[in-house]
């Protein structure tokens, strides 16, 4: 598990941080972003790329987003 | 949500963007070579050279940006993408740049045909852009920068019909006994409606996105345009049925902008990183200028005296102008990066490469020493010839930036390497 907390850093260190780690993603791997919004064109990038993800609101300042490669991975067992 | 909600084309291609975006330089050239050439004209109100310059810069350069980022604005924030976007793009985009410049050559020229001409063309631009991104804002809105894309869309076509009227004017040379109320409802709306509104719901939206800082309070984004709104909706009542005190709208409009002003310095200045970013500087500096602007037009309304008039006009410019400049460093670079990635290239550049920060503060200081030229223009003209200078060479900066980044996209979409991932292991 990749653990990723971009909730203090400005736009646009999140998103290229995240995709960073994805393009280097092994295959069962799993991402774990921690974030203070819903990164929607993250999304976009990763379903582009044959990524797949899972994404839930904890509170009004933070978003998780779990990101992996493999279809196999079932995010909702990384769920907290 | 696991991979739902989300279309994979919600983003529209990034030449949709860019048209609009480089069509920002050939305006703002044509509007310095006129300060240039006409300082003394240009700085006359209702002149028609002025009316000319006035007419390029709110849309050639303004609107011109603005509906460009509506369209990518529309399909990330409203979740609803603007159908056939390129098709829709190229229509637009075509009837603004023949309509800026039909109507800066009537203005120019006194050619009365080209008065009609510019009608249809800019009329059928904004009208169709407003009724293409319209429908898609209403339904279950939630988002409070939709609630402000839907109120400056309504603005711009209200704006662009009382526009047409005045242009039948203009082509015939008769002015009806109404023609100051037009006059004042066509550039309070388009000022006011569309301009100022739009900046404010993009800000309830970046300002916080883009410098971690604390949201606007509830109370001022679901109030906020209702104020507007009602603002400007009782100010044309008052023009047209000619009652008094029509001041007292502009005065709620300037504290409603003046506490805009006081809330967004407010959150910059007490973000939570204080990360070194040009696009504040442009944040700070149009918020200065808007400020000066609305203390000349009180001044103005107290007055009556036209210099406060012209240095209102001038500060609102460059207010609009600083922002929608510090906005584009940001999205350009952001658009290349976001595109390349979803395309899966390796080489992507990150984001602070594509356009340097260096050039973008060159920008900034062009900006600041054109404003300051322009504002000494109203007290000897002749500095109208020096901004002329400054925005001509602003605007080879921005041609360059947006230039550089849109051949930096090409190279790597053409040669670029994509990464692949190993196919699942069994």
């Amino acid at each position: 598990m990749i653990f990723l907390d971009t909730r203090e850093l400005d736009h646009p260190l999140p998103l290229e941080m995240a995709v960073d780690a994805f393009k280097n993603l092994a295959e069962t791997e799993v991402i774990h972003m921690f974030h203070r919004r819903e990164p929607i064109p993250l999304f976009e990038i990763i379903l582009k790329n044959g990524g797949h993800y899972l994404s839930y609101q904890d509170s009004e300042e933070l978003w998780h987003v779990l990101i992996t490669r493999s279809p196999a991975v079932n995010l909702e067992e990384y769920r907290v | 949500m696991f991979n739902q909600g989300l279309s994979l084309d919600q983003a529209p291609p990034i030449a949709v963007v860019l048209r609009f975006f480089l069509s920002l330089p050939f305006f703002g050239t044509l509007l310095a070579i006129l300060m240039i050439l006409y300082p003394h004209e240009i700085i006359t109100p209702s002149h028609p050279i002025s009316l000319a310059a006035i007419h390029l810069f709110f849309l050639g350069v303004i609107t011109m940006s603005m509906i460009g980022a509506l369209f990518q604005m529309q399909s990330v924030l409203g979740g609803r993408p603007i159908p056939a976007p390129g098709g829709n793009a190229l229509i637009i985009h075509t009837f603004l740049t023949a309509g800026v410049l039909s109507l800066c050559s009537a203005f120019l020229f006194t050619l009365a045909p080209l008065f009609i001409l510019a009608a249809v063309l800019l009329g059928a631009a904004l009208i169709y852009t407003a009724n293409l991104i319209l429908p898609l804002l209403f339904g279950e809105i939630t988002h409070d920068t939709l609630r402000g894309m839907r109120l400056s869309l309504i603005s711009l076509a209200i704006t662009a019909l009382f526009g047409i009227v005045m242009a039948s004017s203009y082509a015939n040379n008769s002015f009806s006994p109404s023609y100051d109320a037009i006059r004042t409802s066509h550039y309070s709306l388009g000022l006011i409606g569309w301009i100022a509104t739009l900046i404010i719901a993009v800000a309830f939206q970046v300002v916080e996105m883009f410098y971690v800082t604390s949201p606007y309070s509830l109370w001022c984004k679901r109030n906020g345009f209702r104020i507007i709104t009602a603002s400007l909706a009782l100010k044309i009542l008052w023009l047209f049925l000619e009652l008094p005190y029509v001041w007292v709208f502009d005065g709620i409009l300037a504290a409603l902008l003046f506490g805009f002003i006081a809330t967004t310095v407010r959150r910059l200045h007490e973000r939570k990183r204080r990360v070194s970013d040009v696009s504040i500087w442009f944040w700070a500096f149009g918020l200065l200028m808007l400020c000066v602007s609305l203390i000349s037009h009180l001044l103005y309304l107290i007055t009556s005296l036209q210099t406060f008039e012209i240095a209102a006009l001038l500060g609102f410019g460059t207010f609009a102008l600083s922002i929608i400049l510090g906005m584009i460093g940001k999205i350009v670079p952001f658009l290349v990066w976001f595109h390349l990635n979803a395309a899966g290239y390796m080489e992507t550049p990150i984001m602070s490469n594509v356009i340097p920060a260096p050039r973008n503060k060159t920008l900034f200081i062009l900006l600041v020493a054109g404003s300051v030229s322009a504002f000494l223009a109203l007290l000897n003209p002749l500095f109208f010839r020096i901004a002329g200078i400054g925005v001509l060479a602003l605007f080879v900066v921005l041609g360059y930036n947006l230039i550089a980044a849109t051949r930096l996209y090409r190279h790597i979409h053409l040669s670029g390497k994509r990464f692949e991932f190993s196919p699942p292991q069994e």
